[in-house]
């Protein structure tokens, strides 16, 4: 899995199309890669409850409960465990 | 971008320019602008997950708790965000622009065009606005889907990736939302099928329960202010201990879900601390990581305990808003008179030497930016059609105080000059015009609006109140009370209350909102295309299906052309009435709102939410109409042409309709307004027609013979309206603004007897001219205007398109409010102004990014020029501009 910029907790969104670098204040794109201060953040993706959906990649499990998206930041999520 | 903002007045063409003051905000708030242009509407999935997930996760407890508990969920999980130099900060998203559907309220219009929820909504008309209705192409709107990005309405981008989510949650509220449950009961209305062909034809713009359910009305920010969360929680709880186990159980559930809801909202604030915590440890610039420390302070102490400053008291107005916001798709959620609200506290520390004016202007300004990026998620229709892209969030200044003195004070002085310096749509601000208030404040309304804003818009305090006073009389309104009231959203008269706040050993009597959302009810009724249906006995040849049966009156007499539109007006009101009332009822068993209603004087007290009446003032469902002047200029052109003079027969002109006088629509031509029109090779038969249509008496010029027929339909119309009731048995009342929908309307209609072509926008409001037509002069218009009395109804609305260099310097300014002061003398409710050179709106339509500063206002509201729809802009140019005053 490559080091996207949405998925690094550096990341402060303005809009869908674009974003700022909270660590080098430069102007990035969500879906620019970056190497040098990437940090994953909570995302479902990278939750150990979360699973993939076997049919769709936008969408999964929570808890092999509920339906979720691998995308969506957890960081306010109490039961995120990292993978 | 800073040199491109406000690069017209750059403009070497010497006769091109626009107001002459010309300021700038602080550096911070320049650079949060030029990030806000730089941004897009961008939606977010996270709250309508969050609230999905805990709402099923719920499944069989009190529906009130439940809502309580799904919205604490979504503001819980929210994603916090602080931009850099922010000193006002959170968001409704973690986006700049950021918004969110509600598909607990209607989850079709986002579905794809294939899918079936989509195709029985368009089947039903609930889509039909949104075909005539236009999206602005530039500014902040994603247009079109690119890459990873979807287009949503026209407006709004959402991450390819968030799509199969949005999806799956919509599909969960399928047959539960308010939309399919108010649709299924609405169907048993007996007037249901001519509802839904009135919705088809455009003949109503859109349902109001599920669309925008709240809003146009004025938030009261009391109780945070007065008691903070934790003092809000205290005394729920204490009602809990009085009211459980006891009769009236609904109470009980009401304080629980309150409950749930301030937890949720302190758990955001708390996770937005956290947040500029962590954005000031990777902050290396010293008074940019003290700020980060300081705005964690603030939200820290402000999760619990009332505000200690100014500073802390407009933020936390900020977060009740966007908590409010957060709970429903709302528009015109207007933050009241809030320079009255926060003075006690500006007072205080002005006082106390901890503030000063400098500091103040910074705080204001960055507070207009906060609002200025709030969109509403909602279909194009709503959002493109009705809203051009703007949410107004309308604060009042002036008026007068409780004990009926000038209200005016010095924050509201610097709230204008935010206005001045920070030149942005939002909050737009209104000024409640009273003899009372000082010459030096109403001057400084007048520079503000000078620049070129569009704000303030001057309403008279004393109509309003009487027009309050009238409709909330039977709930115990008095002069007192009604001097508490505002505007709400763009120009709804929304009642309100004094609550008293203590602070510093001292009661301030401060104003706020005491009555739910207006504007509901029935949504806008397009009048030129009653009277189109009229001529066609029923008929809409546009869709070429019938809406009405054949009113079976013979056209033979001015007398039974009104008498037909009588009788159709009469019959689309009680459908929509009807209906609309099923779906409200809908809205508050499936969605009642919680933290407006806890907000609102006295549901904290009698425990009720506002959907079971527990404000102070209920009476706020109205009946809209639009096209109030085409209409007029219709009735008279028919009434001279062919019943007085007798140059036509009546089928002469229903043919000369249909064949738009000889021009092409204005889909065909592109121009939505009567300039550079196309004409088709027939045109000659009908040049004549046309020419006695567009001479006919027209309303605007002082001429009795047209403005008769005006005072006639506004004396009917502001009496028939309350023979109808709300959900709540209360009487409907007259609301006469067309926000934006004369365009997608005109979009949907012939041409009409007064000339004006097929597909072009009707006049703006209720009381202006249509452009072009008033050429006796701006006391002329006025003396139109006022032909019949304004607080009959909730509003009366005038736009006028002015010169920059009629109003030029001090003596232009004296002579400007000399004029709206004639006006409001004269009885007139509302004004306002376009300081604006048309031929400057002409190259900024040719060259959209020279422009993306430039801001006009519309009808109720100021824009950003690139993100208005071609429609609206066409109907904007084509405004009579007076070079004279």
């Amino acid at each position: 899995m490559q080091n996207i910029c949405k998925d690094c907790k550096y990341y402060l969104s303005l809009d869908v199309f674009n974003g700022l670098c909270k660590k080098t204040k430069k102007d990035i794109a969500p879906d620019d890669t970056e190497k040098s201060c990437y940090e994953k953040q909570q995302m479902c993706k990278f939750c150990k409850k979360f699973t993939f959906s076997q049919t769709n990649e936008s969408l999964g499990n929570c808890m092999e409960l509920v339906i979720a998206y691998p995308d969506m930041i957890a960081k306010t999520c109490r039961d995120f465990i990292w993978k | 971008m800073n040199e491109e903002y406000n690069c017209f007045e750059k403009n070497n063409d010497s006769d091109i320019g626009k107001g002459e003051a010309v300021k700038k905000p602080a550096l911070r708030v320049e650079k949060s602008r030029n990030l806000y242009f730089e941004s897009k509407s961008s939606a977010s999935m996270e709250f309508p997950y969050w609230y999905t997930r805990r709402w099923e996760e719920l499944d069989g407890d009190i529906l009130i708790v439940r809502r309580g508990e799904a919205l604490k969920s979504g503001f819980e999980h929210l994603t916090p965000t602080i931009y850099p130099g922010e000193l006002i900060v959170m968001g409704k998203t973690s986006y700049l622009r950021g918004s969110y559907p509600m598909p607990w309220l209607s989850e079709a219009y986002f579905m794809d065009a294939e899918d079936e929820m989509y195709k029985e909504a368009l089947e039903s008309g609930k889509l039909s606005s949104d075909q005539v209705s236009t999206m602005g192409k530039g500014g902040g709107n994603v247009t079109e889907s690119v890459g990873n990005v979807i287009s949503i309405a026209g407006k709004f981008g959402l991450r390819k990736e968030e799509m199969p989510i949005l999806l799956e949650v919509a599909k969960k509220w399928k047959d539960k939302s308010v939309d399919d449950v108010g649709h299924k009961y609405e169907q048993l209305v007996p007037e249901y099928s001519e509802k839904e062909a009135i919705m088809r034809s455009v003949v109503c713009m859109f349902d109001s329960g599920y669309t925008i359910p709240q809003g146009r009305e004025v938030i009261n920010y009391y109780y945070p202010l007065q008691y903070g969360i934790d003092g809000i929680i205290d005394i729920c709880q204490e009602s809990i201990g009085k009211v459980a186990g006891s009769p009236d159980m609904d109470r009980l559930y009401f304080y629980k879900s309150v409950m749930s809801v301030l937890e949720g909202i302190k758990t955001w604030i708390l996770n937005n601390a956290k947040e500029a915590e962590f954005m000031a440890s990777l902050e290396k610039v010293v008074e940019q990581k003290k700020e980060y420390l300081e705005i964690a302070e603030r939200l820290t102490r402000i999760s619990s305990q009332p505000p200690e400053s100014f500073h802390d008291a407009l933020q936390m107005t900020w977060i009740f808003h966007l908590a409010v916001l957060n709970e429903d798709t709302i528009s015109g959620l207007s933050p009241g008179r809030l320079g009255q609200v926060l003075y006690p506290f500006w007072k205080r520390d002005i006082d106390r030497g901890v503030l000063d004016n400098s500091k103040t202007l910074e705080l204001l300004e960055c507070m207009r930016m906060k609002y200025t990026e709030l969109d509403c998620f909602a279909s194009m229709g709503v959002v493109g059609g009705v809203l051009s892209g703007n949410t107004f969030n309308n604060l009042s200044l002036g008026g007068l105080t409780k004990d009926g003195n000038s209200a005016a004070n010095e924050l509201e002085m610097l709230i204008l000059e935010a206005g001045i310096t920070c030149d942005t749509p939002q909050p737009t601000l209104t000024m409640l015009y009273d003899e009372k208030l000082p010459e030096e404040f109403l001057l400084k309304g007048i520079e503000c609006v000078k620049t070129g804003s569009g704000y303030p818009a001057w309403v008279d305090n004393r109509t309003a109140m009487e027009f309050i006073v009238k409709n909330f009389s039977a709930e115990g309104m008095g002069t007192e009370e009604a001097r508490a009231w505002a505007v709400g959203g763009c120009l709804e008269t929304s009642a309100g209350s004094w609550m008293p706040l203590n602070l510093n050993g001292k009661v301030y009597w401060i104003p706020g909102g005491s009555a739910p959302a207006t504007s509901v009810g029935v949504h806008f009724i397009s009048l030129p295309k009653l009277l189109e249906l009229v001529l066609y006995r029923g008929e809409d040849k546009r869709i070429g299906e019938r809406v009405f049966s054949d009113h079976k009156i013979k056209l033979d007499s001015y007398e039974n052309i009104w008498k037909a539109f009588q009788n159709y007006f009469r019959k689309a009101v009680k459908a929509l009435t009807l209906t609309n009332n099923i779906q409200h009822d809908a809205w508050r068993k499936i969605t009642p709102s919680i933290v407006n209603s806890f907000l609102k004087p006295d549901c904290l007290k009698n425990g009720r939410d506002i959907g079971s009446q527990g404000s102070r003032y209920n009476t706020t469902f109205n009946i809209e109409t639009c096209g109030t002047v085409n209409l007029i200029n219709s009735l008279a052109s028919l009434k001279k042409n062919v019943f007085d003079e007798k140059k036509y027969t009546i089928d002469e002109y229903i043919k000369a309709v249909e064949s738009n006088f000889g021009f092409r629509t204005a889909e065909e031509s592109g121009s939505y307004s009567l300039f550079d029109q196309v004409k088709k090779i027939d045109y000659s038969k009908w040049k004549k027609i046309h020419k006695h249509s567009l001479d006919a008496p027209k309303f605007g010029n002082d001429d009795e013979y047209v403005d008769s027929i005006y005072r006639e339909w506004q004396n009917w119309f502001c009496s028939m309206a309350h023979e109808y009731t709300s959900l709540y048995d209360k009487p409907m009342y007259a609301c006469q603004i067309s926000v934006s929908s004369h365009a997608p309307m005109g979009a949907a209609t012939l041409a009409t007897p007064d000339g004006r072509l097929c597909g072009t926008a009707f006049a703006d409001g209720s009381v202006s001219a249509y452009p072009g037509t008033d050429r006796n002069g701006p006391y002329a218009l006025f003396s139109s205007a006022t032909c019949w009395e304004h607080s009959l109804s909730q509003n009366s609305q005038m736009n006028i398109k002015i010169h920059p260099s009629v109003v030029k310097g001090r003596l232009g300014s004296k002579k400007f409010l000399e004029l709206i002061r004639g006006y409001m003398r004269k009885g007139g409710f509302h004004i306002q102004f376009n300081i604006v050179d048309s031929r400057m709106l002409r190259d900024a339509q040719e060259n959209p990014d020279k422009y993306r500063g430039l801001m006009v206002r519309v009808a109720g509201f100021t824009q950003y020029w690139a993100e208005l729809g071609k429609q609206i802009q066409d109907e904007v140019i084509a405004r009579t501009e007076y070079e004279k005053i």
